[in-house]
Protein backbone atom coordinates (compact mmCIF):
# COMPACT_ATOMS: atom_id res chain seq x y z
CA UNK A 1 0.00 0.00 0.00
CA UNK A 2 2.82 2.39 0.71
CA UNK A 3 3.90 2.29 -2.91
CA UNK A 4 0.56 3.67 -3.98
CA UNK A 5 0.08 6.04 -1.07
CA UNK A 6 0.13 9.13 -3.30
CA UNK A 7 -2.60 7.66 -5.46
CA UNK A 8 -4.77 6.85 -2.46
CA UNK A 9 -4.24 10.29 -0.96
CA UNK A 10 -5.08 11.92 -4.28
CA UNK A 11 -8.33 9.99 -4.47
CA UNK A 12 -9.28 11.11 -0.97
CA UNK A 13 -8.31 14.67 -1.99
CA UNK A 14 -10.65 14.61 -4.97
CA UNK A 15 -13.49 13.05 -2.94
CA UNK A 16 -13.07 15.89 -0.44
CA UNK A 17 -13.30 18.48 -3.21
CA UNK A 18 -16.44 16.78 -4.55
CA UNK A 19 -17.80 16.98 -1.01
CA UNK A 20 -17.57 20.72 -0.72
CA UNK A 21 -18.30 21.62 -4.30
CA UNK A 22 -21.69 19.95 -4.02
CA UNK A 23 -22.46 22.96 -1.90
CA UNK A 24 -23.61 22.04 1.58
CA UNK A 25 -23.51 24.79 4.16
CA UNK A 26 -20.06 26.48 4.41
CA UNK A 27 -19.47 24.95 7.82
CA UNK A 28 -19.43 21.49 6.29
CA UNK A 29 -17.41 22.83 3.39
CA UNK A 30 -14.81 23.98 5.89
CA UNK A 31 -14.84 20.57 7.55
CA UNK A 32 -14.13 18.87 4.24
CA UNK A 33 -11.43 21.45 3.49
CA UNK A 34 -9.67 20.46 6.71
CA UNK A 35 -9.64 16.83 5.59
CA UNK A 36 -8.51 17.80 2.07
CA UNK A 37 -5.83 20.10 3.46
CA UNK A 38 -4.44 17.39 5.66
CA UNK A 39 -4.44 14.90 2.81
CA UNK A 40 -2.82 17.47 0.50
CA UNK A 41 -0.12 17.98 3.09
CA UNK A 42 0.45 14.23 3.03
CA UNK A 43 0.84 14.29 -0.76
CA UNK A 44 3.40 17.10 -0.59
CA UNK A 45 5.33 15.35 2.14
CA UNK A 46 5.51 12.17 0.12
CA UNK A 47 7.37 14.13 -2.56
CA UNK A 48 9.91 15.22 0.02
CA UNK A 49 8.53 18.64 0.77
CA UNK A 50 8.31 18.47 4.53
CA UNK A 51 8.60 22.21 5.02
CA UNK A 52 5.81 23.00 2.61
CA UNK A 53 3.57 20.37 4.19
CA UNK A 54 4.17 21.99 7.55
CA UNK A 55 3.26 25.34 5.98
CA UNK A 56 -0.02 23.89 4.73
CA UNK A 57 -0.92 22.70 8.21
CA UNK A 58 0.19 25.78 10.07
CA UNK A 59 -0.84 28.60 7.77
CA UNK A 60 -3.66 27.17 5.71
CA UNK A 61 -5.41 24.94 8.24
CA UNK A 62 -4.29 26.67 11.38
CA UNK A 63 -4.67 30.23 10.21
CA UNK A 64 -6.93 30.69 7.24
CA UNK A 65 -9.40 27.89 7.88
CA UNK A 66 -9.73 28.82 11.55
CA UNK A 67 -10.64 32.38 10.60
CA UNK A 68 -12.99 31.03 7.95
CA UNK A 69 -14.63 28.74 10.50
CA UNK A 70 -15.16 31.58 12.94
CA UNK A 71 -16.69 33.90 10.33
CA UNK A 72 -18.99 31.19 9.01
CA UNK A 73 -20.03 30.37 12.55
CA UNK A 74 -21.03 33.98 12.98
CA UNK A 75 -22.99 34.06 9.73
CA UNK A 76 -24.56 30.61 9.74
CA UNK A 77 -28.26 29.83 9.68
CA UNK A 78 -30.29 27.80 12.12
CA UNK A 79 -30.45 24.55 10.16
CA UNK A 80 -27.40 24.39 7.91
CA UNK A 81 -27.56 22.16 4.89
CA UNK A 82 -25.83 18.79 5.09
CA UNK A 83 -25.18 16.44 2.21
CA UNK A 84 -28.23 14.33 3.02
CA UNK A 85 -30.69 17.08 3.77
CA UNK A 86 -31.27 18.32 0.25
CA UNK A 87 -31.88 16.07 -2.73
CA UNK A 88 -29.85 18.30 -5.04
CA UNK A 89 -26.79 18.34 -2.83
CA UNK A 90 -26.91 14.59 -2.31
CA UNK A 91 -27.43 14.02 -6.02
CA UNK A 92 -24.43 16.10 -7.00
CA UNK A 93 -22.29 14.52 -4.31
CA UNK A 94 -23.22 11.01 -5.42
CA UNK A 95 -22.64 11.93 -9.05
CA UNK A 96 -19.17 13.25 -8.23
CA UNK A 97 -18.39 10.15 -6.19
CA UNK A 98 -19.58 7.94 -9.03
CA UNK A 99 -17.37 9.72 -11.55
CA UNK A 100 -14.36 9.48 -9.24
CA UNK A 101 -14.96 5.76 -8.66
CA UNK A 102 -15.25 5.17 -12.40
CA UNK A 103 -12.04 7.10 -13.03
CA UNK A 104 -10.20 5.12 -10.34
CA UNK A 105 -11.40 1.83 -11.82
CA UNK A 106 -10.32 3.01 -15.28
CA UNK A 107 -6.88 3.89 -13.98
CA UNK A 108 -6.52 0.61 -12.12
CA UNK A 109 -7.65 -1.59 -14.97
CA UNK A 110 -5.96 -0.17 -18.03
CA UNK A 111 -2.29 0.09 -18.88
CA UNK A 112 -2.26 3.65 -20.07
CA UNK A 113 -4.70 6.43 -19.32
CA UNK A 114 -5.13 9.29 -21.73
CA UNK A 115 -7.79 11.71 -20.43
CA UNK A 116 -6.28 15.13 -21.05
CA UNK A 117 -2.71 13.95 -20.94
CA UNK A 118 -1.28 10.48 -20.93
CA UNK A 119 0.14 8.77 -17.93
CA UNK A 120 0.81 5.08 -17.47
CA UNK A 121 -1.94 4.23 -14.97
CA UNK A 122 -1.02 3.58 -11.35
CA UNK A 123 2.67 3.22 -12.09
CA UNK A 124 3.13 6.92 -12.58
CA UNK A 125 1.78 7.69 -9.14
CA UNK A 126 4.28 5.56 -7.24
CA UNK A 127 7.33 7.45 -6.07
CA UNK A 128 10.51 5.51 -6.49
CA UNK A 129 12.94 8.35 -6.22
CA UNK A 130 12.47 11.95 -5.19
CA UNK A 131 15.17 13.05 -7.60
CA UNK A 132 17.17 14.87 -5.01
CA UNK A 133 20.66 16.12 -5.51
CA UNK A 134 21.67 14.56 -2.24
CA UNK A 135 23.39 17.67 -0.97
CA UNK A 136 20.49 19.95 -0.07
CA UNK A 137 16.73 19.81 -0.15
CA UNK A 138 15.43 21.75 -3.12
CA UNK A 139 12.22 22.88 -1.57
CA UNK A 140 13.82 24.82 1.27
CA UNK A 141 16.32 26.28 -1.18
CA UNK A 142 13.32 27.33 -3.25
CA UNK A 143 11.82 29.15 -0.30
CA UNK A 144 15.15 30.85 0.34
CA UNK A 145 15.41 31.79 -3.32
CA UNK A 146 12.00 33.42 -3.07
CA UNK A 147 13.43 36.00 -0.72
CA UNK A 148 16.66 36.58 -2.65
CA UNK A 149 16.27 36.24 -6.41
CA UNK A 150 12.53 36.32 -6.27
CA UNK A 151 12.21 39.54 -4.28
CA UNK A 152 9.96 41.01 -6.97
CA UNK A 153 7.50 38.14 -6.49
CA UNK A 154 7.38 38.91 -2.76
CA UNK A 155 6.72 42.58 -3.53
CA UNK A 156 3.94 41.72 -5.99
CA UNK A 157 2.24 39.19 -3.73
CA UNK A 158 2.52 41.51 -0.74
CA UNK A 159 0.96 44.32 -2.74
CA UNK A 160 -1.79 41.97 -3.94
CA UNK A 161 -2.61 41.03 -0.36
CA UNK A 162 -2.78 44.66 0.70
CA UNK A 163 -5.00 45.55 -2.24
CA UNK A 164 -7.11 42.45 -1.53
CA UNK A 165 -7.86 43.71 1.96
CA UNK A 166 -8.62 47.21 0.68
CA UNK A 167 -10.89 45.83 -2.05
CA UNK A 168 -12.82 43.65 0.38
CA UNK A 169 -13.28 46.55 2.79
CA UNK A 170 -14.42 48.77 -0.06
CA UNK A 171 -16.86 46.20 -1.47
CA UNK A 172 -18.48 45.37 1.85
CA UNK A 173 -18.73 48.98 2.94
CA UNK A 174 -22.14 49.47 1.36
CA UNK A 175 -23.40 53.01 1.28
CA UNK B 1 -14.66 56.42 -2.65
CA UNK B 2 -11.85 57.70 -0.47
CA UNK B 3 -9.34 59.32 -2.89
CA UNK B 4 -6.37 57.43 -1.44
CA UNK B 5 -8.13 54.09 -1.84
CA UNK B 6 -9.21 55.01 -5.35
CA UNK B 7 -5.63 55.88 -6.24
CA UNK B 8 -4.30 52.62 -4.86
CA UNK B 9 -6.95 50.58 -6.65
CA UNK B 10 -6.45 52.32 -10.00
CA UNK B 11 -2.72 51.90 -9.62
CA UNK B 12 -3.22 48.19 -9.00
CA UNK B 13 -5.38 47.84 -12.12
CA UNK B 14 -2.59 49.54 -14.06
CA UNK B 15 0.10 47.44 -12.36
CA UNK B 16 -1.76 44.19 -13.05
CA UNK B 17 -1.92 44.84 -16.77
CA UNK B 18 1.69 46.01 -16.85
CA UNK B 19 2.83 42.83 -15.07
CA UNK B 20 0.92 40.72 -17.60
CA UNK B 21 2.42 42.59 -20.54
CA UNK B 22 6.01 42.66 -19.26
CA UNK B 23 6.48 39.20 -17.77
CA UNK B 24 8.21 36.23 -19.28
CA UNK B 25 7.25 33.76 -16.56
CA UNK B 26 3.80 32.21 -16.84
CA UNK B 27 3.16 32.42 -13.09
CA UNK B 28 3.76 36.15 -13.02
CA UNK B 29 1.35 36.57 -15.90
CA UNK B 30 -1.30 34.69 -13.98
CA UNK B 31 -0.59 36.83 -10.89
CA UNK B 32 -0.97 39.94 -13.04
CA UNK B 33 -4.38 38.79 -14.30
CA UNK B 34 -5.60 38.06 -10.79
CA UNK B 35 -4.36 41.41 -9.49
CA UNK B 36 -6.16 43.17 -12.33
CA UNK B 37 -9.38 41.29 -11.63
CA UNK B 38 -9.26 41.87 -7.89
CA UNK B 39 -8.68 45.59 -8.21
CA UNK B 40 -11.29 46.32 -10.83
CA UNK B 41 -14.18 44.89 -8.79
CA UNK B 42 -14.65 47.98 -6.59
CA UNK B 43 -14.42 50.17 -9.68
CA UNK B 44 -17.31 48.22 -11.20
CA UNK B 45 -19.21 48.52 -7.94
CA UNK B 46 -18.87 52.27 -7.58
CA UNK B 47 -22.61 52.72 -7.14
CA UNK B 48 -24.04 50.34 -4.60
CA UNK B 49 -27.25 49.35 -6.36
CA UNK B 50 -28.08 45.64 -6.86
CA UNK B 51 -27.60 45.96 -10.64
CA UNK B 52 -23.97 46.96 -10.26
CA UNK B 53 -23.33 44.27 -7.67
CA UNK B 54 -24.81 41.62 -9.92
CA UNK B 55 -22.73 42.87 -12.84
CA UNK B 56 -19.54 42.78 -10.73
CA UNK B 57 -20.35 39.25 -9.53
CA UNK B 58 -20.88 38.05 -13.11
CA UNK B 59 -17.63 39.67 -14.21
CA UNK B 60 -15.73 38.15 -11.29
CA UNK B 61 -17.11 34.65 -11.89
CA UNK B 62 -16.34 34.55 -15.61
CA UNK B 63 -12.89 36.07 -15.28
CA UNK B 64 -11.97 33.80 -12.36
CA UNK B 65 -13.03 30.75 -14.38
CA UNK B 66 -10.91 31.99 -17.27
CA UNK B 67 -7.93 32.45 -14.91
CA UNK B 68 -8.34 28.92 -13.63
CA UNK B 69 -8.43 27.56 -17.18
CA UNK B 70 -5.29 29.59 -17.92
CA UNK B 71 -3.58 28.11 -14.86
CA UNK B 72 -4.46 24.59 -15.99
CA UNK B 73 -3.06 25.31 -19.45
CA UNK B 74 0.11 26.71 -17.85
CA UNK B 75 0.55 23.57 -15.76
CA UNK B 76 -0.04 21.26 -18.74
CA UNK B 77 2.55 23.31 -20.65
CA UNK B 78 4.95 22.96 -17.70
CA UNK B 79 4.39 19.22 -17.60
CA UNK B 80 5.22 18.78 -21.27
CA UNK B 81 8.06 21.24 -21.62
CA UNK B 82 9.55 21.55 -18.15
CA UNK B 83 9.95 25.30 -18.22
CA UNK B 84 7.97 28.41 -17.54
CA UNK B 85 8.92 30.83 -20.33
CA UNK B 86 6.26 32.24 -22.50
CA UNK B 87 7.82 32.04 -25.94
CA UNK B 88 6.17 28.90 -27.25
CA UNK B 89 3.37 26.71 -25.99
CA UNK B 90 4.68 23.19 -26.45
CA UNK B 91 1.53 21.13 -26.26
CA UNK B 92 -1.57 21.49 -28.47
CA UNK B 93 -3.89 20.73 -25.55
CA UNK B 94 -2.34 23.49 -23.49
CA UNK B 95 -2.55 25.85 -26.45
CA UNK B 96 -6.24 25.16 -27.02
CA UNK B 97 -7.12 25.58 -23.34
CA UNK B 98 -5.09 28.79 -23.20
CA UNK B 99 -6.86 30.17 -26.28
CA UNK B 100 -10.25 29.39 -24.78
CA UNK B 101 -9.29 30.98 -21.45
CA UNK B 102 -8.08 34.18 -23.12
CA UNK B 103 -11.20 34.24 -25.32
CA UNK B 104 -13.29 34.10 -22.15
CA UNK B 105 -11.37 37.07 -20.80
CA UNK B 106 -11.86 39.05 -24.00
CA UNK B 107 -15.50 38.23 -24.55
CA UNK B 108 -15.26 36.28 -27.80
CA UNK B 109 -18.15 34.05 -28.81
CA UNK B 110 -19.16 31.56 -27.36
CA UNK B 111 -18.02 33.27 -24.15
CA UNK B 112 -19.56 36.64 -24.94
CA UNK B 113 -22.67 36.42 -22.75
CA UNK B 114 -21.23 38.39 -19.88
CA UNK B 115 -20.21 41.45 -21.92
CA UNK B 116 -23.60 43.13 -22.51
CA UNK B 117 -24.94 42.34 -19.06
CA UNK B 118 -21.86 43.53 -17.18
CA UNK B 119 -21.49 46.67 -19.31
CA UNK B 120 -25.13 47.55 -18.82
CA UNK B 121 -25.06 47.18 -15.05
CA UNK B 122 -22.19 49.58 -14.35
CA UNK B 123 -21.66 53.30 -14.76
CA UNK B 124 -20.36 54.82 -17.99
CA UNK B 125 -16.84 55.47 -16.69
CA UNK B 126 -16.52 51.94 -15.33
CA UNK B 127 -17.80 50.61 -18.64
CA UNK B 128 -15.13 52.65 -20.38
CA UNK B 129 -12.35 51.06 -18.31
CA UNK B 130 -13.90 47.62 -18.76
CA UNK B 131 -14.14 47.78 -22.55
CA UNK B 132 -10.77 49.39 -23.26
CA UNK B 133 -8.15 48.81 -20.59
CA UNK B 134 -9.21 45.27 -19.69
CA UNK B 135 -8.77 44.11 -23.27
CA UNK B 136 -5.07 44.99 -23.33
CA UNK B 137 -3.77 42.23 -21.08
CA UNK B 138 -5.40 39.16 -22.72
CA UNK B 139 -4.64 40.50 -26.18
CA UNK B 140 -0.97 40.91 -25.32
CA UNK B 141 -0.79 37.28 -24.21
CA UNK B 142 -2.57 36.14 -27.37
CA UNK B 143 -0.03 38.18 -29.33
CA UNK B 144 2.85 36.44 -27.59
CA UNK B 145 1.54 32.89 -28.08
CA UNK B 146 0.21 33.55 -31.58
CA UNK B 147 2.57 31.12 -33.39
CA UNK B 148 1.17 28.16 -31.48
CA UNK B 149 -2.56 28.92 -31.56
CA UNK B 150 -4.88 26.42 -33.23
CA UNK B 151 -6.13 28.25 -36.31
CA UNK B 152 -9.51 26.52 -36.60
CA UNK B 153 -10.64 27.36 -33.09
CA UNK B 154 -9.53 30.98 -33.26
CA UNK B 155 -11.07 31.64 -36.66
CA UNK B 156 -14.35 29.99 -35.64
CA UNK B 157 -14.52 32.14 -32.54
CA UNK B 158 -13.62 35.25 -34.53
CA UNK B 159 -16.26 34.78 -37.22
CA UNK B 160 -18.94 33.89 -34.68
CA UNK B 161 -17.98 36.95 -32.63
CA UNK B 162 -18.37 39.26 -35.60
CA UNK B 163 -21.73 37.68 -36.33
CA UNK B 164 -22.95 37.86 -32.72
CA UNK B 165 -21.61 41.37 -32.24
CA UNK B 166 -23.47 42.59 -35.30
CA UNK B 167 -26.65 40.62 -34.87
CA UNK B 168 -26.99 41.04 -31.12
CA UNK B 169 -26.69 44.80 -31.25
CA UNK B 170 -29.53 45.21 -33.70
CA UNK B 171 -32.40 45.48 -31.22
CA UNK B 172 -30.66 47.56 -28.57
CA UNK B 173 -31.57 51.04 -27.42
CA UNK B 174 -29.30 51.14 -24.39
CA UNK B 175 -26.02 52.73 -25.36
CA UNK B 176 -23.87 50.61 -23.06
CA UNK B 177 -25.21 47.41 -24.58
CA UNK B 178 -24.57 48.81 -28.05
CA UNK B 179 -20.97 49.51 -27.08
CA UNK B 180 -20.69 46.00 -25.59
CA UNK B 181 -21.82 44.32 -28.80
CA UNK B 182 -19.54 46.63 -30.75
CA UNK B 183 -16.69 45.44 -28.52
CA UNK B 184 -17.53 41.78 -29.21
CA UNK B 185 -17.48 42.39 -32.96
CA UNK B 186 -14.18 44.31 -32.86
CA UNK B 187 -12.57 41.57 -30.76
CA UNK B 188 -13.67 39.15 -33.47
CA UNK B 189 -11.89 41.20 -36.13
CA UNK B 190 -8.76 41.29 -33.97
CA UNK B 191 -8.79 37.56 -33.35
CA UNK B 192 -9.26 36.74 -37.03
CA UNK B 193 -5.96 38.25 -38.13
CA UNK B 194 -3.97 37.15 -35.07
CA UNK B 195 -2.43 34.04 -36.56
CA UNK B 196 -1.64 35.61 -39.94
CA UNK B 197 -0.20 38.98 -38.93
CA UNK B 198 -0.28 39.86 -35.22
CA UNK B 199 0.87 43.42 -35.89
CA UNK B 200 -2.51 44.16 -37.42
CA UNK B 201 -4.17 42.89 -34.24
CA UNK B 202 -2.27 45.53 -32.33
CA UNK B 203 -3.18 48.18 -34.90
CA UNK B 204 -6.84 47.23 -34.66
CA UNK B 205 -6.63 47.29 -30.86
CA UNK B 206 -5.11 50.78 -30.92
CA UNK B 207 -7.71 52.24 -33.26
CA UNK B 208 -10.56 50.43 -31.48
CA UNK B 209 -9.45 51.81 -28.09
CA UNK B 210 -9.29 55.34 -29.46
CA UNK B 211 -12.74 55.11 -31.04
CA UNK B 212 -14.32 53.52 -27.98
CA UNK B 213 -12.71 56.11 -25.71
CA UNK B 214 -14.15 58.85 -27.92
CA UNK B 215 -17.63 57.36 -27.90
CA UNK B 216 -17.67 56.92 -24.15
CA UNK B 217 -16.36 60.42 -23.57
CA UNK B 218 -19.13 61.82 -25.74
CA UNK B 219 -21.73 59.76 -23.87
CA UNK B 220 -20.33 60.90 -20.52
CA UNK B 221 -20.42 64.52 -21.65
CA UNK B 222 -24.06 64.34 -22.60
CA UNK B 223 -24.84 62.08 -19.58
CA UNK B 224 -26.88 59.82 -21.80
CA UNK B 225 -27.26 56.10 -21.54
CA UNK B 226 -30.17 55.52 -23.91
CA UNK B 227 -30.78 56.36 -27.53
CA UNK B 228 -33.64 58.62 -26.53
CA UNK B 229 -31.46 60.58 -24.16
CA UNK B 230 -28.69 60.82 -26.73
CA UNK B 231 -31.13 62.16 -29.28
CA UNK B 232 -31.63 65.26 -27.15
CA UNK B 233 -28.02 66.38 -27.29
CA UNK B 234 -28.75 68.78 -30.15
CA UNK B 235 -30.33 70.94 -27.50
CA UNK B 236 -27.42 71.24 -25.20
CA UNK B 237 -24.29 70.90 -27.34
CA UNK B 238 -24.92 70.67 -31.07
CA UNK B 239 -21.27 70.09 -31.84
CA UNK B 240 -21.42 66.81 -29.90
CA UNK B 241 -23.94 65.47 -32.39
CA UNK B 242 -21.54 66.07 -35.27
CA UNK B 243 -18.73 64.38 -33.38
CA UNK B 244 -21.01 61.42 -32.61
CA UNK B 245 -21.80 61.16 -36.31
CA UNK B 246 -18.15 61.14 -37.32
CA UNK B 247 -17.00 58.71 -34.63
CA UNK B 248 -19.83 56.25 -35.17
CA UNK B 249 -19.21 56.16 -38.90
CA UNK B 250 -15.53 55.58 -38.15
CA UNK B 251 -16.44 52.67 -35.88
CA UNK B 252 -18.53 51.22 -38.67
CA UNK B 253 -15.44 51.10 -40.82
CA UNK B 254 -16.27 53.62 -43.50
CA UNK B 255 -13.52 55.26 -45.53
CA UNK B 256 -12.12 57.99 -45.42
CA UNK B 257 -12.27 57.74 -41.62
CA UNK B 258 -9.61 55.96 -39.60
CA UNK B 259 -11.86 53.04 -38.66
CA UNK B 260 -11.46 51.86 -42.22
CA UNK B 261 -7.72 51.31 -41.81
CA UNK B 262 -7.76 48.16 -39.64
CA UNK B 263 -10.56 46.53 -41.62
CA UNK B 264 -8.83 47.24 -44.93
CA UNK B 265 -5.49 45.91 -43.68
CA UNK B 266 -7.11 42.80 -42.18
CA UNK B 267 -8.99 41.97 -45.37
CA UNK B 268 -5.83 42.53 -47.39
CA UNK B 269 -3.77 40.23 -45.15
CA UNK B 270 -6.44 37.54 -45.22
CA UNK B 271 -6.64 37.57 -49.01
CA UNK B 272 -2.85 37.48 -49.22
CA UNK B 273 -3.10 34.20 -47.30
CA UNK B 274 -5.49 32.77 -49.90
CA UNK B 275 -8.69 32.91 -47.92
CA UNK B 276 -11.35 34.72 -49.93
CA UNK B 277 -14.64 33.52 -48.47
CA UNK B 278 -13.69 34.40 -44.92
CA UNK B 279 -12.98 38.12 -45.37
CA UNK B 280 -16.04 38.42 -47.61
CA UNK B 281 -18.20 36.99 -44.85
CA UNK B 282 -16.53 39.22 -42.27
CA UNK B 283 -17.06 42.34 -44.35
CA UNK B 284 -20.70 41.45 -44.94
CA UNK B 285 -21.30 40.86 -41.25
CA UNK B 286 -19.67 44.16 -40.39
CA UNK B 287 -22.60 45.72 -42.21
CA UNK B 288 -24.84 44.65 -39.33
CA UNK B 289 -22.63 46.71 -37.05
CA UNK B 290 -22.82 49.64 -39.41
CA UNK B 291 -26.61 49.40 -39.41
CA UNK B 292 -27.07 50.08 -35.73
CA UNK B 293 -24.38 52.76 -35.73
CA UNK B 294 -26.27 54.43 -38.57
CA UNK B 295 -29.51 54.16 -36.61
CA UNK B 296 -27.83 55.90 -33.69
CA UNK B 297 -26.51 58.71 -35.89
CA UNK B 298 -29.90 59.02 -37.59
CA UNK B 299 -31.68 59.56 -34.31
CA UNK B 300 -28.98 61.80 -32.86
CA UNK B 301 -27.56 64.08 -35.48
CA UNK B 302 -29.57 63.71 -38.65
CA UNK B 303 -33.13 64.07 -37.39
CA UNK B 304 -34.99 65.60 -34.48
CA UNK B 305 -36.13 62.46 -32.71
CA UNK B 306 -39.80 62.49 -31.69
CA UNK B 307 -40.35 63.39 -28.07
CA UNK B 308 -42.84 65.30 -26.01
CA UNK B 309 -42.48 69.05 -26.00
CA UNK B 310 -41.45 69.39 -22.40
CA UNK B 311 -38.60 66.95 -22.96
CA UNK B 312 -37.04 69.02 -25.69
CA UNK B 313 -34.86 70.98 -23.30
CA UNK B 314 -32.27 68.62 -21.91
CA UNK B 315 -31.86 68.74 -18.15
CA UNK B 316 -28.29 68.53 -16.96
CA UNK B 317 -27.05 69.03 -13.44
CA UNK B 318 -23.48 70.11 -14.00
CA UNK B 319 -21.10 70.22 -16.90
CA UNK B 320 -19.11 67.04 -17.01
CA UNK B 321 -15.46 67.39 -17.66
CA UNK B 322 -14.31 65.58 -20.77
CA UNK B 323 -10.74 64.42 -20.88
CA UNK B 324 -8.69 64.66 -24.04
CA UNK B 325 -11.63 64.87 -26.38
CA UNK B 326 -10.09 66.91 -29.22
CA UNK B 327 -7.05 64.64 -29.72
CA UNK B 328 -9.30 61.58 -29.49
CA UNK B 329 -11.64 62.95 -32.15
CA UNK B 330 -8.73 63.65 -34.46
CA UNK B 331 -7.24 60.22 -33.82
CA UNK B 332 -10.46 58.35 -34.38
CA UNK B 333 -11.39 60.04 -37.62
CA UNK B 334 -8.41 61.40 -39.48
CA UNK B 335 -5.72 58.74 -39.25
CA UNK B 336 -6.38 57.04 -42.58
CA UNK B 337 -3.75 58.96 -44.60
CA UNK B 338 -1.12 57.62 -42.19
CA UNK B 339 -1.61 54.06 -43.44
CA UNK B 340 1.74 53.89 -45.33
CA UNK B 341 3.42 54.38 -41.95
CA UNK B 342 2.50 50.80 -41.12
CA UNK B 343 5.62 49.72 -42.98
CA UNK B 344 7.71 50.79 -40.00
CA UNK B 345 6.06 48.11 -37.88
CA UNK B 346 7.71 45.15 -39.62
Amino acid sequence: MMTYIVFILSVIFVIGFVGFSSKPSPIYGGLVLIVSGGVGCGIIMNFGGSFLGLMVFLIYLGGMLVVFGYTTAMATEQYPEVWVSNATVMGVFLLGLLMEVMLVLYVLKSEEVGVVFKFSSVGDWAIYDIGNSGVFSEEIVGVAALYSYGAWVVVVTGWSLLVGVLVILEVTRGD
Amino acid sequence: MNPLILTIILMTVFLGTMIVMASSHWLMIWIGFEMNLLAIIPILMKKYNPRAMEASTKYFLTQATASMLLMMAIIINLMHSGQWTITKVFNPTASIIMTLALAMKLGLTPFHFWVPEVTQGISLTSGLILLTWQKLAPMSILYQISPSINLNILLTMAVLSILVGGWGGLNQTQLRKIMAYSSIAHMGWMAAILVYNPTLTMLNMLIYIMMTLTMFMLFIHSSSTTTLSLSHTWNKAPLITTLILITLLSMGGLPPLSGFMPKWMIIQELTKNSSIILPTLMAIMALLNLYFYMRLTYSTSLTMFPSTNNMKMKWQFETKQITLLPPLIIASSLLLPLTPMLSILD
